[in-house]
């Protein structure tokens, strides 16, 4: 048994201590980076997580860049584009002298075999972009990208191109190339992967190729992006100097934030927001018949107080919506809806338009029936489990209802579960939220009839919505396409099926004594890190000099170290005392 | 060991053989248990693993058939069983890896932390119970019993947050989280020690959680056999104190302890859950969190099995360990 317990607590010791760590040199300059979220795999072509999307914006350069402000399209690997063939043919001319991290030119024929590729293998992240694309090598510097169809998305081309003598004899399919780990490190953004360690970190060292250090030195030698399971310990982290930047924190520690006088707190916006969403029908499941009804769901959306959520639950962090946001510009996409066509809160009014409809409390017990006196109107609401707004804003939304005469069963999923109840069209209500690309195509589309059953999580349809969806898509002026998506938008807030609750802040925290430079994307709202392509990265300085101050722990992992070995000599002690009184006996 | 048949060998060998037959009947049932439980709730993974990204709906219909999710429940069944066998349990939804080296990666750490935990609070509970024993109603008693109760008696993820704001964030001695300093390029010792630096409050933590359990099971143990005639006769033959105590109670004192110990290391695996959370430890439980997240069915099959056979070999290593221990068990 004793000898047992020795060998156990050498093997653990010894479980312990295992290879890792890459060379690190004191006079380097770090920045470093917690998140919320792990890493599952760092390959573009299967990973689909925020924090997967952020070391892919700093590993790959992409063809066009987007504008910090206002993400329009500017050049990236590309100097210049000309556009031919009636809008449907891009020509990029490449900068002069690209090159991989590993020294290998980047030319046309990477461009072309990505684009090429994508589509054949069609991989999840880039199919969207390149379904309808084909890209022809003219030369060394030219590629010409051509659509069979007319696509507003271009000239921009943000797809993460990956470098074709590392990737090709990998990606001999579709499956092959999603099994690849990817952690060859060769890559064209401003800094590389140098090591992962899932559950920890991803390590990121400068890359002295990428065509943004115009030749001079990089200003920072390393990225260490690091992952906490406890958000407190991270916010911990940033205070005591460990840690140059955060992201997603919760909202209650931003005031204990901006009260440093070193901290910079940043609620980023980028279109992202949370809804309550109506079952609108268009599935096999059915809502309570009075959801049929416009005039209710109209009660409903004046009977929610978006305002009291705003401040109470977000400290005031969240921006008001009125309709969906569907991209990441919000100024560009969301339209004004006027002040007498808006759900602005007024229980009053929502119980007047339920009392003109029909639909009164006949029996007396607080709740309203359907106009013929049957069926109350009691709404099977649901809980997306995964979320931490989701409980809270199921209790108000019991409150909210039970003004207007409304019930309200609350029941919990988790997000995989809600998506199989909402497919099936199994409830009456439920909260939400999504994040949308820049580009609103894609959001646009999830109210359309062909994403019934998947991401049409409003099971609502609208002939109207659909045939502005078609227009949109192959609309290529620019104003023109702003003014169809305005008109889908307030189609979609009229019918009041989707009732947006606010724009919700990516809650992020820097520190300026450190590291300057941060930007934001878009202007003035957007986040500063894990934005749309994250340009803070490349034009980060440290402040004066040196990096962030390290944890003085010398001392102290001596002294855990010395206290866990007395521990232990202890124990050992302990036994063998026990034997030798036996000998003695 | 035995170099003699004895007659009771047999009773004990059928004894063992029982309970092996019993655990391998167990393992079955978890097998089958495992693929209902993950599949009982209406559940489209592939619908929720891209909610969010630019997809197609008729790549998603693509992948719902290469993850074999459109077939019938029992052919799943059956390809699962049939995998499991194969020691191939699946490649995951969210890593695109094989579920075996995911999970063979983030053992070591939770070994490491979950091992050490195991091993002080057993050696320094069971000591501490020893004494509380023999000095029976005594300050020392009172103090051991009352203080590992209070530990005992508390979550541990809270304990664990107690000592994070305390020592790495006030005291700022040690660090909030992780297992190396990230980025790292220390080897050898300094890695070594860097890693203590990083497990000391984890290990804490659940060190001090476990205590009560031993230090009472001790305690209350070596009561029972305090009265025996057996101490007595020590005693008459002028034994000193401590040999009475540590030769003749002790040894007989232990059987539950051995028992109690075997069985919390059948929790090594999975025992730590919260505590990883806490202090964003890179083990199984922080995989498991992140696998029910997706969720990544082929990742939680496969940490689930590998818990209950965990849970499962630790009791039967108990049972075996107790029938060589006391030879009153071939009745059973």
């Amino acid at each position: 048994m004793r000898r047992m317990a020795v060998i156990l607590m050498l093997a653990t010791f010894g479980a312990a201590i295992a290879p890792a760590a890459f060379a690190q040199e004191d006079a380097e300059v770090v920045l470093r980076i917690g998140l919320t979220q792990d890493w599952e795999t760092l390959n573009p072509t299967a990973g689909f997580a925020v924090s997967e999307y952020e070391i892919w914006n700093v590993h790959y350069a992409t063809l066009t860049d987007k504008a910090a402000a206002d993400f329009a399209p500017i050049p990236g690997l590309a100097e210049s584009w000309e556009v031919s063939n009636g809008g449907l043919t891009y020509t990029y001319k490449l900068r002069e002298g690209l090159k991989w991290s590993d020294g290998e030119p980047l030319t046309a024929e990477d461009v072309a075999w990505n684009v090429n590729t994508g589509r054949d293998q069609e991989w999840d992240n880039m199919l969207s972009t390149v379904i309808n694309l084909d890209a022809k090598v003219i030369d060394d510097r030219t590629v010409e990208i051509t659509s069979s169809v007319p696509d507003p998305k271009l000239p921009n081309m943000d797809v993460y191109l990956v470098p074709k003598h590392i990737w090709e004899p990998i990606a001999t399919d579709y499956d092959a190339t999603v099994e690849y780990e990817a952690l060859d490190g060769v890559g064209s953004g401003p800094f590389v992967i140098s090591e992962f360690t899932k559950g920890q970190s991803v390590v990121m060292v400068a890359n002295p190729n990428y065509w943004g250090w115009n030749g001079e030195n990089p200003p920072i030698d390393k990225v260490i992006f690091q992952t906490f399971a406890n958000p407190d310990a991270m916010v911990a982290a940033l205070q005591q100097g460990e840690l140059d930047a955060i992201h997603g924190f919760p909202a209650g520690s931003a005031a204990t934030l901006e009260d440093d006088p070193n901290i910079e707190v940043v609620a980023g916006r980028q279109g992202g927001f949370d809804e309550i969403a109506i079952n609108g029908g268009a599935v096999t499941g059915q809502p309570h018949p009075a959801l049929l009804d416009l005039e209710v769901r109209r009660a409903i959306s004046f009977a929610i107080d978006k305002a009291a959520v705003i401040e109470d639950l977000w400290f005031g962090l969240a921006g008001p919506l009125e309709t969906m946001s569907p991209g990441a510009d919000e100024a560009k996409w969301i339209p004004d809806i006027p002040v007498d066509k808006a759900f602005t809160y007024d229980p009053a009014r929502a119980n007047q338009i339920l009392d003109d409809a029909g639909y009164l409390d006949t029996d007396g017990d607080g709740i309203r029936e359907m106009p013929d006196g049957t069926n109350p109107i009691v709404l099977r609401h649901a809980v997306n489990t995964d979320g931490d707004l989701a409980g809270p804003i199921g209790e108000l939304f019991t409150g909210w209802m039970e003004a207007i005469g409304i019930g309200v069963e609350l029941a919990s999923y988790d997000q995989d579960a809600l998506f199989g109840v909402i497919v099936e069209g199994d409830y009456d209500t439920f909260f939400w939220g999504w994040v949308p690309f820049v580009d609103p195509d894609p959001m646009l589309s999830y109210f359309t009839e062909a994403e019934l059953e998947s991401y049409n999580d409003a099971n609502w349809t609208d002939p109207r919505f659909e045939e502005l969806y078609l227009e949109q898509k192959v609309e290529l002026d620019p104003q023109r396409r702003i003014d169809i998506v305005h008109e889908m938008l307030t189609i979609l807030h009229d019918a009041a099926v989707y009732i947006p609750m606010y724009l919700g802040p990516d809650l992020q925290a820097y520190r300026t004594d450190t590291f300057e430079g941060w930007v934001r994307q878009p202007a003035d709202i957007g986040p500063v890190m894990f934005s749309n392509s994250s340009p803070s990265y490349s034009l980060l300085r440290p402040v004066g000099s040196g990096s962030a101050a390290s944890s003085d722990g010398t001392n102290w992992l001596l002294i855990g170290g010395v206290v866990v070995a007395v521990a232990l000599a202890g124990a050992v002690v302990v036994t063998r005392r026990k034997s030798s009184a036996d000998d003695r006996e | 060991m035995l170099a003699t048949e004895q007659p009771e060998s047999r009773g004990r060998t059928r004894f063992i053989l029982k309970k092996m037959l019993g655990s391998l009947l167990t393992l079955v049932f978890v097998l089958v248990f495992n693929f209902v439980l993950f599949r009982i709730v209406q559940a489209d993974p592939i619908g929720s693993l891209f909610r969010g990204r630019n997809v197609p709906a008729a790549k998603i219909a693509d992948l719902r058939t290469a993850f074999g999710l459109d077939e019938s429940l029992w052919v799943q069944f059956w390809a699962y069983v049939r995998q499991t066998f194969q020691l191939n349990f699946g490649i995951s939804y969210q890593s695109r890896q094989p579920v075996w080296n995911e999970i063979v990666s983030a053992i070591p750490a939770t070994v490491a932390l979950v091992g050490i935990s195991a091993v002080l609070s057993a050696v320094i509970g069971t000591v501490g119970g020893v004494i509380a024993a023999w000095r029976r109603n005594t300050w020392k008693d009172h103090a051991i019993t009352s203080g590992t109760m209070v530990f005992y008696s508390m979550p541990d993820f809270w304990l664990g947050m107690i000592l994070l704001v305390g020592f790495a964030v006030v005291l700022g001695w040690f660090p909030v989280g992780g297992m190396t300093n990230a980025g790292t390029s220390a080897t050898g010792v300094a890695l070594l020690l860097d890693r203590l630096h990083h497990i000391f409050l984890p290990a804490l933590t659940l060190t001090l959680a476990y205590l009560g359990e031993y230090a009472l099971v001790t305690r209350s143990s070596l009561f029972d056999v305090m009265g025996e005639d057996y101490l007595t006769v020590a005693r008459a033959k002028g034994l000193r104190d401590v040999v009475v105590r540590n030769r003749h109670a002790v040894p007989n004192a232990l059987l539950p302890v051995v028992t109690l110990i075997a069985i919390n290391f059948g929790f090594v695996l999975s025992g730590a859950i919260a505590v990883e959370a806490v202090f964003s430890w890179p083990g199984l439980g922080k995989a498991t969190a992140d696998a029910i997240r997706g969720p990544d069915l082929p990742m939680l099959q496969g940490l689930f099995l590998l818990f209950s056979a965990a849970v499962i070999f630790f009791n039967l290593l108990a049972d075996i360990a107790y029938a060589w221990l006391d030879p009153r068990v071939e009745g059973a």
